[in-house]
């Protein structure tokens, strides 16, 4: 065993490099930037485990079928249960690593209500989930660097994969960012952890770091991608004069209700469709609500915390009162906050079979960029959870990679883009709601521009993806398939060889 | 796409030509800017005609990457809004520089690995696991730094011998509650007595500067009262 490249240092990619390093294995840390600029950082609101602390006899088996349920059952039932049935293991290692998460008045790790989900069961650490953990893998893994286990290369940008002549993926070549030097990391496995295809999208609620390119670039090389038409519209971002950005479902697991002003009295329209969960459906019900109760935004409307105490204000919801006192001049206090469905993640991605591997030897992916857990809709609180349990399960299985042939090497240099022609066309074809008209339109426009690009490339499939899935389901909802069809109760998979060729698995 | 608060943002602010000196290559080239006050830094940056270089990610306050020098003071360009700051509304202008401590790489972009280098040489982990309940909302508060390298700029003495800075007494603090292995504890507070301590003359103006907040103050007395003056207790 010589060495693994993990490509990325946001949770997936740090939780990767600890545990390959765990092992005794070297490994390379490669990211353009320090783990405290990750997306990672961005995550507020908590991550799920069924620690039944709070007297409701949760369990693995409910997690496991909220996370299906939400899913809409196109996710892989080995992988979520895997996922679900380690998420525990995986907060006590956290805690062990110095997290510090809220307790609760026994001194237990806190949770709390989040969407989709009739249990409390997700741990949070404040208004600042994302950054805590953070915090602790920095920690971890800056002790492996320093026993000379973990070398990380900062600020390398990815650029694309290095195969053996046996099409076995043994690196990647890498821009560095401050000299524009080209350089090339070879192992005996590659790791992929680079986040979602926010780029596509001009700007999303995420990082502007992701950006897509490395998926792309894969997809171009023969990796394949499932699941492209399954975009999480967060239901509750705002606009500022920045970009939209996110009010974590936190503020509705603490209380926070939802309305339209009608006759000028406030409609409750989620606790009229859904008596039961109302506000803390799952997000793509939330989102089509949302879309529907305001006639496609016509209407405004409103997230109202100001019934909340102060203290938990701002204490639990403190990154919610920084956003809108610093990028609103609104004090959510005293005054209910304007939302509206924004892209916030992509359940899609690389595809990635229970053990993070592709359909590359060799080459693994975990995190955002790899499609696995979530289905046709993320539950709020599993995208970290999928991370850090992603970032473990790649690294367990790419240490045992011995690849056969001989590497290839090819440098290229990468193809960039920055146009916001695209983000116009995908936000316009790629909503809360799709029309096969609309994707037809947006793939003729995209061949308009006319560029030999990986990222146009993506996009086309994310279209093509959104066209063959004839029905309605989670995150992919079509104007003209208003319904669900068994039929399609699979995975969207895409490969590209000249052409993009679309199946079922 | 929606009719949401499009008005409300402009509410209050007036549109305002304003002068945007921008310190490139240590010389300051000006810009005219036009338009909206209500906007931070990092878009005003955006909207120049003319390709500037730093750093950003998050754009909303959360990773520190676009820490900046800001009308003589660092400060997180994406949460410093024109609106706010005294020289742009009474004088109609702003300046940005690089922060100063660190190398710049190009136009207002530096590196800052020195500041990783630092905690690594300071042994800045946990050997045993956490324990839990000393502190927590210490614990959570000193792990809120993010790394931007804005108390360095404020610090009188960042940048003198081999001096660590700030960041290494906030973490140290939050790990010295959370180690168990005495030999580690022992590492962490010889480290923070050899190389921060000394030079370290307490201005603490790393508090006041810091974006996050966090009581740069209550760290380092905390390191100084268990590495360097722990002797007290052995001689009462």
């Amino acid at each position: 065993m010589s060495k693994i490249i993990v490509v990325g240092a946001g949770i997936a990619g740090l939780t990767a490099a600890i545990k390959a390093s765990e092992s005794g294995v070297p490994v390379n840390l490669i990211s353009p930037d320090f783990s405290e600029r990750s997306q990672s950082v961005m995550a507020m609101g908590g991550i799920n485990a069924s620690l039944n602390t709070k007297g409701e006899n949760d369990s693995v088996k409910q997690h496991f079928e909220d996370t299906m349920n939400s899913g809409c059952w196109i996710n892989d039932e080995n992988a979520v249960w895997k996922l679900t049935s380690n998420a525990p293991k995986i907060i006590s290692w956290l805690e062990r690593l110095g997290t510090s998460f809220t307790r609760d008045e026994k001194g237990n790790v806190d949770l709390r209500y989040f969407g989709g989900q009739k249990k409390q069961r997700t741990a949070y650490a404040g208004a600042r989930t994302g950054k805590q953990i953070v915090t602790s893998l920095v920690n971890e893994c800056r002790k492996k660097e320093a026993e000379g286990h973990v070398k990380r290369f900062t600020p390398f940008r990815f650029v694309s994969l290095i195969f053996t002549d046996e099409k076995e993926c043994c690196g990647v070549n890498c821009i560095n960012e401050n000299t524009g030097e080209i350089k090339s990391f070879t192992g005996d496995a590659v790791i992929l952890a680079t986040g979602g295809f926010n780029n596509l999208f001009g700007r999303t609620s995420g990082s502007i770091h992701n950006d897509g390119y490395a998926t792309a670039k894969a997809f171009t090389q023969g990796v394949e991608l499932a699941n492209l038409e399954m975009i999480q519209y967060h239901p509750t971002t705002v606009k500022t004069p920045v970009k939209r950005m996110l009010i974590t479902e936190a503020a509705r697991g603490e209380g926070g209700k939802l309305f339209i002003l009608k006759d000028g009295k406030p409609w409750y329209f989620m606790k009229e469709w859904y008596p039961e969960q109302a506000e803390l459906m799952p997000r793509d019900v939330v989102s089509r609500s949302i879309y529907k109760a305001s006639d496609a935004g016509r209407k405004e409307v409103y997230l109202d915390i100001t019934h909340l105490d102060e203290k938990t204000i701002k204490e639990k919801l403190d990154e919610v009162y920084d956003v809108c006192m610093t990028y609103l001049n609104l004090n959510p206090i005293e005054e209910p906050i304007p939302i509206y469905p924004g892209i916030h993640y992509f359940m899609g991605g690389i595809r990635t079979d229970e053990n993070h591997k592709t359909n590359i030897n060799g080459l693994y992916a975990a995190g955002e960029c790899s499609c696995q857990y979530h289905g046709a809709n993320r539950l709020g609180g599993n995208s970290l959870l999928g991370a850090i349990h992603g970032g473990c399960i790649a690294a367990e299985n790419a240490i045992l990679e011995n690849p056969q042939g001989k590497i290839i090497s090819d440098i290229v240099s990468p193809d960039r883009y920055e146009d916001n022609r695209t983000a116009d066309i995908m936000n316009k074809s790629m909503g809360i709601y799709r029309s096969e008209d609309e994707l037809n339109n947006a793939l003729m426009e995209l061949d308009k521009i006319n560029e030999d690009n990986a990222l146009i490339l993506l996009a086309r499939a994310c279209i093509i993806s959104a066209l063959e899935r004839k029905e309605s389901r989670g995150a992919h909802q079509r104007i003209d398939y208003p319904q669900s069809n068994e039929e399609f109760k699979k995975s969207t998979c895409v490969r590209y060889d000249g052409r993009i060729r679309v199946s079922f698995k | 796409m929606t009719a949401e608060s499009g008005s409300r943002l402009n509410r209050g602010y007036n549109m305002n030509n304003i002068t945007v000196k921008i310190k490139i290559d240590n010389e300051f080239k000006y810009f005219e800017y036009d338009g909206d006050l209500n906007i931070p830094v990092t878009t005003l940056l955006e909207r120049l005609d003319w390709p500037i270089e730093y750093s950003c990610s998050c754009l909303q306050g959360l990773c520190g990457a676009c820490a900046m020098v800001i009308n003589s003071a660092p400060k997180l360009a994406c949460k410093t809004f024109l609106k706010d700051e005294i020289m742009v509304t009474k004088y109609n202008q702003i300046s940005i520089e690089p922060l100063s401590k660190f190398p710049v790489i190009k136009d207002l972009k530096v590196d800052r690995s020195v500041l990783y280098d630092a905690m690594k040489d300071c042994s800045l982990w946990l050997q045993s696991d956490a324990r839990i309940g000393e502190d927590i909302d210490f614990e959570y508060e000193m792990s809120l730094c993010l790394m931007c390298g804005c108390c360095m700029e404020a610090c009188p003495n960042y940048g003198i011998d081999d001096f660590v800075g700030t960041p290494v007494a906030v973490y140290a603090s939050k790990l010295i509650n959370q180690e168990t292995s005495h030999d580690h504890l022992k590492e962490l507070t010889n480290n923070y007595k050899e190389k921060f301590y000394p030079t370290c003359v307490k201005s603490i103006a790393c508090e006041d500067i810091c974006p996050m907040g966090i009581s740069t103050q209550r760290a380092i007395s905390k390191m100084n009262r268990n590495s360097v003056w722990k002797i007290w207790h052995l001689i009462r």
